[in-house]
């Protein structure tokens, strides 16, 4: 490779292009790319029926703990089709390049978009990269989309919810929130509150492997948090739903520094993070299913779907009181995922 | 010497202090009883160590005053206060708002057998509440004065002396601290650890 850091030459489409796509993106990506270098990717499927999703990264800090804009970029994106119950098998990587980003750094990152990709047996088929002047894009912003087949017959979505159901959340909320605004202004939590930056594809496996028709809808909490996916699905579902303050989960280091910046968890976004919407005969075998995958272990059933009420979403809070939990309009926090 | 002992200094510098005309107010009524406070404790053998902001200029989320960046490397606007140091003061350089993060705070309080930190300075609802939350998950025990840290704002000074209190510190008046200092009777600490 020519010189330590990204030149705008790299993203012409000429020489320094191929020297960077075959000298470094390439063989970083390993295993996991199968790109033939084509205009487009042409693939083979064994189904008629497939999930389709896009997502653009642009978090900073570029590197945290647990992960990195690579990690998140894949993880992101295969969340995306697991909750809409797919196999994830193919993504697509599309590279926005700060002119003087250091190559060492984009070394870093696509090791972890291999290690993470392969990790969720996806195989990136097709990519772009293009590079932009210095100031226009900061550092590096990464596009991924994805392909997930279906391998069995299910229907999942919030019209499948129906009062009765319990609500399952699989993780800590809000602790990639909490440790990116950490890690930006320094605030000292975070070494203790790390992201929870993971592909969830194969706790989605599990347990629609035992449970695929009792698990009527599923949600990847990112922006907005868990407030947000709850009143998204009760709207959606003509339901309401009552959750409990004192189960859901929420890591104290996390409680305290959400009480710090002033920001509620219920809202914050998450990186490994799902809501299960679940009969609630099976509620208990799934959350023990869940439990037992290593990124399920602070899994908990934190409330109930009940008939339409006034309020679309309420929440019992530990003092005996009763809250409602409002869809959050705005105040998004910037560049978290 | 209470060997066990050191206190914190947050950003008393000469561009921090003088941001703007509440905060020059509220540093105005807070530095005759600080600097009585810290001359105690380094009769008392206790380690002043300040905290010293330096903002860099490639970072982002540093935070500039009407565009302009303030305590940038070397410049008379990062210098520690005068009023606040002496000759036997410790200076540790920070980029961001926990003393701790990405400096050598702790291995200088470790070298210096420290297990507890007095945490005081400005402003108390960002460093002296982030470096405090920092010492707490890194295992000292904390100790803020609420006479001894400041801020503009009176009720953002309330509320997080109400959060050290409820997770992380003991809020204990300086009187009282530095009696309890000199009797070498620092109290009991009934933080309850994060398991």
């Amino acid at each position: 490779m020519t010189g330590d850091v990204i030149q705008l030459d790299h993203g012409t489409g000429g020489g320094m292009s191929q020297e960077l796509i075959a000298e470094l993106i390439a063989p970083r990506l390993g295993a996991v790319h199968s790109g033939r270098m084509e205009d487009s990717a042409v693939l083979e499927l064994d189904v008629t029926r497939i999930a389709v999703t896009t997502d653009s990264f642009v978090v900073d800090p570029i590197f945290f703990g647990n992960g990195d804009i690579g990690k998140i970029a894949v993880c992101g994106t295969v969340n995306d089709l697991a909750v809409s119950g797919a196999v994830p098998r193919y993504l697509t990587l599309s590279l926005v390049l700060e002119e003087g980003f250091p190559i060492a750094d984009l070394a870093r990152v696509l090791d972890s978009v291999r290690e993470a990709a392969g990790q969720a047996r996806v195989e990136v088929v097709a990519g772009d990269t293009k590079v932009v002047r210095r100031g226009e894009v900061d550092k590096i912003f990464i596009n991924t989309a994805g392909i997930g087949e279906f391998a069995r017959e299910i229907e999942l979505g919030m019209g499948q919810v129906s009062p009765g159901d319990a609500v399952i959340v699989t993780g800590w909320l809000g602790n990639h929130s909490i440790h990116i605004l950490s890690l930006r202004e320094g605030l000292g939590f975070e070494e203790r509150v790390l992201s929870d930056c993971a592909p969830l594809d194969g706790l989605v496996w599990n347990v629609l492997e035992d449970h695929a028709s009792q698990v009527h809808c599923m949600r990847d909490i990112t922006r907005g948090g868990l407030g947000t996916v709850l009143n998204e699905v009760a709207d959606g579902a003509g339901v309401s739903m009552r959750i409990e303050q004192s189960s859901l989960p929420i890591q104290q280091e996390t409680a305290m520094a959400a009480d710090m910046l002033g920001v509620d968890p219920l809202y914050l976004a998450n990186e490994g993070n799902i809501c299960m919407f679940v009969d609630a005969d099976s509620a208990a075998d799934v959350l023990e299913l869940v439990r037992w995958h290593p990124y399920g272990r602070a899994a908990r059933i934190v409330g109930v779907v009940h008939e339409r009420a006034p309020s679309a979403v309420t929440m019992a809070r530990a003092d005996g009181t009763e809250t409602v939990v409002e869809l959050l309009y705005g105040a998004e926090l910037p560049r978290l995922c | 010497m209470v060997a066990s002992c050191a206190v914190l200094t947050n950003d008393l510098q000469y561009d921090l202090i003088n941001k703007n005309e509440e905060r020059k107010a509220a540093v105005a009524a807070f530095t005759p009883p600080m600097t009585s406070f810290l001359a105690e404790l380094r009769t008392l053998g206790v380690p002043v160590v300040h905290l010293q902001l330096i903002n860099r200029e490639d970072d982002p989320h540093a935070e500039r005053y009407d565009g302009w960046l303030p305590a940038t490397k070397d410049s008379e606007g990062a210098r520690i206060v005068a009023e606040f140091l002496a000759d036997t003061d410790l200076t540790v350089e920070k980029n961001k708002d926990s003393g701790f993060f990405e400096t050598e705070l702790h291995d200088r309080l470790q070298e210096l057998g420290v297990d507890t930190v007095v945490i005081t300075g400005m402003q108390t609802q960002i460093c002296v509440q982030t470096t405090a939350a920092d010492a707490f998950f890194r295992g000292y025990n904390v100790i803020v004065p609420p006479d001894a840290v400041v801020s503009a704002n009176a009720e953002d000074q309330a509320r997080a002396l109400e959060w050290l209190g409820s997770y992380c510190a003991t809020i204990m008046p300086t009187t009282e601290l530095v009696a309890a200092i000199a009797q070498d009777s620092l109290p009991e600490f009934s933080v309850v650890p994060i398991p």
